[in-house]
């Protein structure tokens, strides 16, 4: 069966298991799984299309709360509040978006009585071919935005931001 | 037929001495060849490989296939993609469900006033009006229906169970110029895909 007892000696205790199936099963376990593993994880940002859009034939929605809105381009960060007409600029540190600032400035506004009880909140990026905007710093802009607390992030075409700074 | 003597054999006439002293089986007799092989560190190591692929198996599955040309961008979310239509924008190209709809170079030369791409809002179009038709039929799984008459009432979805009518993924190379980013959410949004799924991996 799966023991055996080493040798014929009585005073001898060792016990031989047959493995072998043990590694059968192990092998093709292994093979299984090695084919069937997910090596990258995907995840996903939920987002809705928002604002206003190039496009006259489309209906024009306003909104009468105040909104903040996130402009991304590709040397500065605008944070701003439609209505109130308030802006604040966070300038690029080094190679990268100063992002450590975009995510105090999103607390500092989830936690003020505009979005005390609400999550929503639109991005836009302003790229042109001299200063292009890449698609990372949007999904690293609405990362932090969800991480904050505002997790319905909308992303908005930039001429339809709510709140647009005066450039 | 004729008999002929056995030829060499193995530990007999092939000696081998130096594999057979070692053997910890040899028992020490000198026509002794079993030779024991230690797998221990094998079975060690294959119960730890079996640990580790099961810790990280999904059984959800896949839904998005690895592209040449796209590296996702890089994010904390956590939530976990459903299925939906799927469109990718590589370095090169933009397809819609495996199939090339238009050439980044091209799309991003075009300064048409809609800030629509055509090519892609005529099958986003068309899946949506499908797409639409099977939940007011109820040809999807319940639970996604269920789901749509929750939105009505501007319910919260629950992770991965977010109704399928205005439903898309977005998977596109994380160096992916933000003109072009915009114009693929606005051509969805016009062929009534409301709500985007963008495509992230997990830091």
């Amino acid at each position: 069966m799966g023991a055996s007892i080493g040798t014929g000696d009585k005073k001898s205790v060792n016990v031989e298991l047959n493995i072998v199936p043990f590694i059968d099963l192990m092998s093709c376990l292994t093979a299984f799984l090695l084919v069937t593993a997910v090596w990258v994880n995907i995840a996903q940002i939920n987002i809705q299309p928002k604002g206003k859009t190039r496009d006259q034939s489309q209906v024009q929605e306003e909104n009468e709360h105040v909104t903040l809105s996130i402009l991304v381009q590709s040397d500065k960060i605008w944070v701003g509040l439609s209505r109130v007409n308030e802006f604040q600029e966070i300038a690029k540190k080094g190679d990268d978006q100063d992002w450590d600032k975009l995510e105090t400035t999103l607390k500092e506004h989830k936690a003020s009585a505009f979005f005390a009880d609400r999550s929503d909140l639109e991005i836009a990026a302003e790229s042109t071919v001299a200063a292009p905007v890449k698609y990372q710093d949007i999904i690293h802009a609405m990362d932090l935005a969800v991480k904050v607390g505002f997790i319905d992030v909308g992303l908005s075409d930039p001429q339809g931001l709510a709140a647009r700074p005066s450039l | 037929m004729a008999v002929h003597s056995a030829g060499a054999r193995l530990y007999a006439s092939v000696k081998f001495k130096h594999l057979v002293k070692g053997a910890s089986g040899s028992g020490g007799g000198g026509r002794a060849s079993n030779i024991a092989l230690n797998l221990t560190p094998f079975v060690d190591m294959m119960t730890i490989l079996v640990c580790f692929l099961l810790m990280v198996f999904s059984s959800t599955g896949q839904l998005l296939e690895a592209q040449k040309g796209l590296d996702l961008p890089i994010a904390q979310a956590r939530e976990t993609l459903q299925q939906a239509p799927v469109i990718i924008v590589t370095k090169s190209e933009i397809t819609y469900q495996g199939n090339l709809v238009a050439t980044v170079e091209s799309v991003l030369r075009d300064d048409s006033p809609t800030f629509k791409i055509d090519a892609l809002f005529e099958r986003l179009d068309a899946a949506a009006k499908r797409i639409k038709e099977d939940v007011a039929l109820g040809r999807q799984p319940k639970d996604l229906i269920k789901a749509c008459e929750e939105a009505k009432s501007n319910a919260r979805p629950a992770p991965g169970k977010i109704c399928p009518d205005g439903l898309a993924i977005l998977q596109a190379d994380e160096g992916t110029d933000a003109r072009l980013i915009n114009k693929i959410v606005n051509t969805a949004k016009a062929a009534g895909f409301d709500n985007l799924l963008f495509a992230v991996k997990n830091k």
